[in-house]
């Protein structure tokens, strides 16, 4: 074949030798003069052509007559006849709008226009206006249709994005993430539990540097999703890296650098009028409560014994957390010629947190490197490798003596006698009964996370032929996760010490082959492709839990009296068919048909094939109908209707019995296996369903893209409706059949809402001010259950609250309200005690907000930039168990009203049964014993309503003023860009009906389908700083 | 260029491979098994059983029949936590249960070399659904664990219940019997409780077969044959030695009632730094002063001092508390003692059922349950009662009758949660009133039915109140 090539190779050479020819160079340029770098300069007819050099040169060898083509993006193209010349300059000016592309699945770039559903795209720079350490936060406020909820203070906390609203009741309700084409890990697991003492941690996207990203495309709908089948059927987010661009002045350097300032967002309203201890009398021994007696300056002990005068030691907690800082430095390398491009980034993180010995450390190193061997291969390579190191992540929820909640700072205690926490031999020197001195918890007791990431990619392009690629690319996701918490000996209810190692190995291996082929005949243009796709993933994990250490601080197995090692895997495979055919009627009509078919390991052997079709279709009827003016100048309709599925988690069809480690009694006295020598196994509590189908979504998408005065003003109306059948729950079943669930295809979730974006340039001169406004509403109903509601996986919190799904609802929380009078709704007092009852568990509002939107101004002049984010929520509740601690214990400023006078519950009313049918009503005249008994008994017998907010709220999210130095003084200095500039992030909370705390909290964290419940969360932080960007 | 085209040919080729359907059948757990040894699912049951009724029912409704002068989340007032209910229920049916069913079937499959296996798997079940009539009164029984046949399983009287019992007993002990002289299923590495001695699972099997006639007894003798088949049953063996789960007394292997001190209290319930101590209630220590009985000085730290409230904790200084020799980390699980078979015999001698003497009989009970506690248990630490401080104690007793041998049983099932509980409702004896604020008007009689069961199976009855009266007592 190849010697082929050469022989014709050499008689065309041999050949046009006899024909007239010469050497033709010349030089373009752009709008100003400069010479531009790049630009196609080809042989009308043919595929011959040269490509300008960085100075904008050319030199080309053509025969008489004829005629060039220059072309390039941005740019008209420009047809020229040679005629006799030998030296042709060209000047290129932009006059066609550039056709907006983005980047949908499979890493396909599409124009903006011939797409038919809605699709939200997010530049790097809107990332790095005030950068977040978790990347998923950064999507807060930016864009339509997502719900990003933070969980956390902690550094390297966990960050979810929900993307219109919960499709699946199994809980797989997280986006695909896929960077450069490669589906990565988003898995956030815990070590321990959930809700007792939960250490949250980073979920596996957090690692993308948002300073090597350089766009995000949101895929919303099924549509969207399409040709990633099963795996995106809650949406994805495709995440696309800088590459290195052409730069004339060789390789472009940039370093960016980043310090800021962390400080607590949001501090109760703490009382200083009363001191710690009960039944209005100082006890210094006395934890999370303040209803001792009023702070006169009298003499008390002390918890250390010594006799001072009692005083109030208002915000003590400033004695406890401290400032927070980060550093973000940033060094980037990049390059790029005709033959190929690349660039190399190394980012450092630092950030120690508001919570003593909270720290988080990463490094980045990514590498992005394509070449273009030759006309017809292209090789991209990328590689990124992520360390990530968390110290001393912070204990939330209950049951654990680790946990630091806003309770643990009565209005009395100096928290500076708190040190020092340990002597000379190792004990902890602490006078608290029943609890540990903060600091060793904070100081001793290790809370550590190491996590290596590799992600790799190598994408080949072939085109054989013109327009026919073969692309292959071959991706691996591999992370290496331990971690280590231990409780040093002498801790409270861990005195002989404890430690416990959980590591984890994942591994994801993905292939896609794509054949994509295009073409135009008349008016259609016809874009076919079709493609395969295999990926698996295997998650390993091995734990070891040890107590009774001989030794503290020798975290060994065989220096522990008891060791208990489990072990976990988890593997599952897919392969997929897809195929895509886009049809395009002149510039203003398309329409894609799509078709994907997944193989998933987890579903039956003889029923594990799905096909998944979608159909969207798009009309720009501004250029159809030729009605596009000045004032009107885009419009556009699009629709979508797409089918997919969700597949079952693995290992779920068979029946197993399992290895127990322990066999639990209640208050967490267990006994552990081996017992007497013999390990125990139980069988499975849900039976399994040997004939499970996935989850079947259906849905629709309409939308209208309208663009008014030539794009200074544009508007993204979308409403979208899914159907998502079959859902895979486990359904209680009576336990009398000697199991608990059975494994079940049942009920549908129907989730709707309207997605609106609006964008206007409303100055565009030297002052220029751009406002985007986000708005997005979601309804999700469940229909179809079976029994009345059942429980979200791993969304218990205790015996107060669960998270549920509600048959002919939504998703709701269930706890147990006050005893009501059914007349008046007032709650009804015991008129023996004075205080409220307790009434039947019930339904207490639906968790998921309705509302999301955001609102960002840019603001310009010459070169300063302000850019100014404000965020908020409407809908959806939280229950704070923290401010139930807080008021229980008499901390907050309310709980100081009127303390020692007598107490009567105004709300209260009383109902006296005549015994005949008829009842007796008047308000409620019932002193309590003391107005602590009233605030401490609001939640007896588990009643939770008080507790319960509503979590509307508003923020001010961020604030950024950039100053970028003109070039009148760069010309003297060997930088191209400096940028200096002052950032802040979280800044403010403008509304919120939740007292105290932060409303945005979460107590499962990212990897758990709940949320809306809060309980002793690190508290969230506000942050500000500076930024210099150099660029050389 | 060739070189890079056969680079990439290979690439796709190498990855096409990957293509067969076999790489998909991948969806089998290598950490878990789809069958269960018996000798891997036993010890589970076994452990379960005892890790969650001493915790669970142990030291949360001790002090329901007054031998703990108070405790947490107590449901003596009458108030039955959703957790107390439900835990207990779940892991009766679901942990136990669940699992002996697919043991007694796999057994029953297996043929008569796996008679011993399915008679251990039918005596626990029995023993199990017993506790249940007697925690909750009408249980499902007969559609009960049959989740293809019955989704949503009918509940069975008690009566129906108790004589299920014992006919899974009689079931049991023919199994026994008719095992073949060589080639049985070794399961002694599995069974915790007896290490596959087959002839205590029979005496086990006749005790607790005893046990529930002496219920049946009670409400209809003759109707229901209970005495005539008590006559039988006593011909053959019962339980000669303590049945029990040991507790290493490890930090993983720990007895509950000692737990939860060392847990939450401090080293030890003499030692308490972190809270109130656990004592006897008044009804239990003044009965033990009055009869100057040697167990007081085993169980009491200073039997001398009076007992706390009922309903409050000891001070620990002033009020007398249990003693470390009682409350500690190896103390056993005690399924079954002899001593109450022979207070059983006494009983039915008095009234006829069996012939003997009432008295020899009562004394042998009572002597045993007091040497028990004063040296034949696991691991005692202390001064054993001297023969002659029990001969005294014994002759202190006077005559036998119906009264004492009913004090004496509720003495001897000392922290054993449903045994006792049975035994004092069963025979009135000793009177007992609930505590002060309480909201019923008897102790407490029966757990209401756990949220979870009444929420999924519409055939739940209603809760009766807890103060009402199991159909064994016979009100």
């Amino acid at each position: 074949m190849k010697r082929i090539i050469l022989l014709a190779t050499l008689s065309f050479f041999a050949i046009s030798c006899l024909i007239a020819q010469r050497t033709v160079t010349g030089k373009v340029t752009d709008d100003s003069g400069e010479g531009l770098p790049g630009v196609n300069v080809v042989i009308k007819g043919t595929t011959t052509g040269v490509t300008t050099d960085l100075d904008g040169n050319y030199r080309i060898s053509v025969e008489d007559g004829t005629t060039l083509i220059f072309s390039y993006v941005g740019f008209e193209s420009q047809k020229i006849e040679i005629g006799s010349r030998t030296s042709i300059d060209v000047g290129m000016s932009g006059a066609i709008e550039l056709q907006e592309v983005v980047v949908t699945a499979a890493a396909i770039e599409r124009e903006k226009r011939s797409i038919g559903y809605g699709i939200s795209q997010v530049d790097g720079e809107e990332l790095t206006v005030a950068r977040e350490t978790n990347i998923v936060s950064a999507l807060q406020g930016k864009t339509t249709g997502v719900i990003v909820n933070n969980s956390s203070g902690n550094p390297g906390g966990s960050s979810q994005v929900i993307i219109r609203g919960i499709t699946s009741l199994a809980g797989n309700n997280n986006p695909l993430w896929v960077v450069d084409g490669i589906p990565i890990f988003n898995d956030q697991t815990v070590t321990g539990s959930r809700i007792s003492g939960n250490r949250d941690t980073f979920n596996g996207a957090a690692v993308i540097n948002p300073d090597d990203v350089e766009s995000m495309s949101i895929l919303k709908g099924a549509a969207a999703t399409a040709l990633y089948g099963s795996r995106a059927a809650a949406g994805a987010i495709i995440v696309t890296t800088k590459k290195g661009k052409i730069n004339k002045g060789g390789p472009q350097v940039a370093v960016n650098s980043t310090f800021r300032v962390d400080e607590l967002f949001r501090v109760p309203d703490m009382q200083y009028e009363f001191a710690g201890g009960a039944f209005a009398k100082y006890d210094s021994s006395v934890v999370a409560n303040a209803f001792g007696s009023r702070i006169n300056g009298q003499l008390v002990n002390n918890h250390l014994g010594e006799q001072v005068e009692l005083k109030a030691h208002k915000k003590n907690y400033k004695d406890f957390y401290e400032t927070g800082k980060t550093f973000i430095n940033n060094i980037a390398i990049a390059d790029a010629n005709e033959r190929g491009d690349y660039r190399f980034s190394v980012t450092s993180l630092n950030q120690d947190g508001v919570l003593p010995g909270a720290s988080l450390d990463r490094l980045t190193v990514s590498m992005n490197a394509g070449v273009k061997h030759n006309d017809w291969l292209n090789t991209r390579f990328g590689i990124q490798y992520i360390s990530s190191d968390v110290e001393g992540t912070g204990a939330q929820g209950a049951n654990d003596l680790n946990i630091i909640g806003w309770t643990t700072f009565t209005p009395t205690t100096d928290f500076n006698l708190f040190k020092p926490w340990i002597d000379e031999s190792g004990n902890q020197i602490n006078n608290i009964v029943g609890s540990n001195n903060p600091f060793w918890t904070r100081f001793e007791n290790i809370n550590r996370r190491e996590d290596d990431r590799m992600i790799a990619s190598l994408t080949q392009v072939v085109t054989p032929v013109e327009n026919v690629n073969i692309t292959s690319r071959i991706g691996y996701d591999y992370n290496v996760d331990r971690r280590l918490l231990t409780n040093r000996v002498g801790t409270i209810t861990a005195l002989t010490g404890t430690f416990t190692v959980d590591n984890f190995i994942r591994e994801q291996f993905n292939w896609d082959l794509i054949a994509d082929y295009s073409t135009k005949f008349g008016d259609i243009s016809l874009s076919a492709l079709g493609g395969y796709n295999f990926n698996s993933r295997e998650t390993r994990q091995e734990t070891l839990e040890a107590s009774d250490l001989a030794i503290p601080e020798l975290f060994t197995p065989s220096a522990s009296q008891t060791v208990v090692p489990t072990r976990d895997f988890v593997k599952v495979a897919l392969q997929g068919a897809y195929a895509q055919i886009d049809l395009r009627y002149k510039n203003w009509l398309t329409l894609t048909l799509t078709g994907r078919n997944d193989w998933a390991s987890t579903l039956p052997e003889n029923n594990r094939s799905y096909f998944y079709p979608s159909v969207s279709t798009a009309f720009v009827f501004t250029d159809a109908l030729n009605i596009g003016n000045d004032i009107f100048s885009f419009g556009k309709l699009r629709a979508s209707w797409a089918e997919v599925g969700n597949f079952a988690n693995a290992y779920a069809l068979n029946f197993r019995f399992f290895p127990e480690s322990v066999a639990d009694g209640q208050y967490g006295l267990d006994l552990n296996f081996p017992f007497l020598g013999q390990l125990g196994f139980n069988k499975t509590n849900i039976i399994p369903n040997q004939a499970l189908l996935p989850e079947e979504q259906t849905s629709i998408e309409v939308g209208t893209e309208l663009g008014f005065f030539n794009g200074r003003l544009s508007a993204d109306l979308t409403y979208f409706k899914s159907s998502n059948k079959n859902q895979i729950i486990n359904q209680p079943i009576p336990e009398s059949t000697g199991f608990g669930f059975r494994t079940a295809n049942a009920a549908e979730l129907v989730t709707s809402g309207i997605e609106l974006r609006f964008d206007a340039q409303i100055l565009n001169g030297d002052f220029k001010w751009k406002t985007i406004v986000n708005y997005s509403t979601n309804d999700i109903k469940v229909k179809d259950l079976g029994s009345e509601f059942t429980v979200l996986p791993g969304a218990s919190a205790f015996n107060s609250v669960q998270i549920v799904a509600r048959d002919g609802g939504s998703l709701e929380i269930l706890g147990i309200p006050y005893l009501r009078d059914s007349l008046s709704g007032r709650p009804i007092i015991d008129p023996s005690t004075g205080r409220r009852q307790a009434g039947e568990a019930t339904f207490l509002g639906e968790i998921f907000p309705s509302v999301a939107w955001g609102w960002t101004n840019q603001l310009s002049y010459k070169g300063i930039t302000l850019s100014v984010t404000v965020d908020g929520k409407i809908g959806g509740k939280i229950k704070s168990a923290s401010v139930e601690g807080l008021w229980d214990g008499g901390f907050t400023s309310e709980t100081a009203i009127n303390r020692q006078g007598t107490f009567i519950d105004r709300e209260g009313i009383i109902v006296i049964d005549n015994g005949d049918g008829t009842f007796t009503r008047r308000d409620n005249d019932v002193p309590v014993r003391s107005t602590a008994d009233f605030w401490e008994t609001l939640s007896n017998n588990s009643v939770t309503e008080h507790s319960i907010f509503d979590a509307d709220f508003i923020k001010l999210r961020e604030i950024g003023i950039s100053y970028s130095f003109p070039k009148s003084i760069l010309s003297n200095l060997p930088f191209t860009t400096v940028q200096v500039g002052v950032e802040g992030r979280n800044l403010a909370l403008l509304y919120s009906k939740v007292p105290h705390i932060d409303p945005e909290a979460n107590l499962f964290g990212a990897g758990s389908a709940g949320f809306g419940v809060e309980r002793n969360n690190v508290p969230s932080t506000r942050s500000y700083g500076v930024n210099l960007r150099l660029v050389f | 260029m060739k070189t890079l085209l056969s680079i990439f040919l290979a690439t796709i080729l190498a990855f096409s491979f990957t293509s067969c359907d076999r790489t998909l059948d991948i969806n089998e757990d290598p950490l878990a098994a789809t069958s269960a040894n018996p000798n891997a699912v036993l010890p589970f049951v076994f452990a379960e059983y005892s890790a969650r009724k001493t915790t669970e029912l142990g030291t949360r409704t001790c002090d329901v029949y007054q031998y703990y002068s108070n405790t947490f989340n107590s449901p003596k007032g009458g108030s039955i936590s959703s957790f107390l209910t439900g835990n207990t229920w779940a892991v009766w049916y679901t942990n136990l249960l669940g699992n002996l069913v697919l043991v007694e079937q796999d057994a029953a499959a297996a043929g008569e070399t796996s008679n011993n296996i399915q008679a251990v798997a039918k005596i626990m079940k029995g023993h199990l659904f017993f506790e249940l009539t007697s925690i909750w009164g009408d249980v499902p029984f007969t559609e009960a664990l049959d989740g293809v046949e019955y989704p949503t399983p009918n509940f069975d009287s008690q009566e129906t219940v108790l004589e299920g019992v014992v006919t899974l007993m009689d079931e049991a002990m023919d199994l026994i019997d008719a095992m073949p002289s060589t080639g049985n299923f070794d399961f002694s590495s599995g069974d915790l409780i007896f290490n596959g001695d087959i002839n205590r699972w029979r005496e086990l099997a006749n005790s607790i077969k005893i046990r529930t006639l002496m219920l049946i007894r009670n409400v209809n003798a003759s109707e229901s044959n209970a005495e005539t088949r008590l006559a039988t049953a006593f011909t053959e063996a019962t339980v000669s030695s303590p049945v029990f789960l040991k507790y290493e007394g490890t930090s993983t292997a720990t007895n509950a009632y000692f737990d939860i001190i060392k847990q939450f209290l401090g080293p030890s319930n003499e030692d308490p730094s972190n809270g109130l101590p656990f004592g006897p209630a008044p009804a239990l220590l003044n009965f033990l002063n009055a009869n100057n009985d040697p167990r007081a000085n085993l169980w009491i730290n200073n039997p001398s001092l009076p007992a706390a409230d009922y309903g409050t904790f000891p001070s620990g200084t002033t009020e007398a508390i249990f003693s470390d020799n009682l409350l500690r980390a190896d103390y056993p699980d005690i399924y079954f003692l002899p001593s109450e078979i022979d207070l059983y015999r006494a009983e039915l001698i008095l009234d006829g059922v069996l012939t003997g003497n009432a008295q020899t009989a009562f004394e042998d009970g009572v002597r045993y349950a007091v040497n028990y506690w004063g040296g034949n248990i696991d691991g005692f630490s202390g001064t054993a009662v001297s023969a002659t401080d029990v001969d005294a104690f014994i002759t202190g007793l006077g005559t036998v009758s119906l009264q004492k041998i009913h004090e004496q049983l509720w003495l001897e099932a000392f922290l054993r949660p449903v045994v006792a509980w049975n035994t004092v409702r069963r025979t009135g004896t000793p009177a007992l009133s609930p505590p002060p604020g309480a909201a019923i008007t008897t102790i407490l009689k029966r757990f209401d039915y756990p949220p979870d069961e009444v929420a999924a199976n519409p055939n739940t009855p209603a809760n009766p109140d807890t103060d009402t009266p199991m159909w064994f007592e016979d009100l």
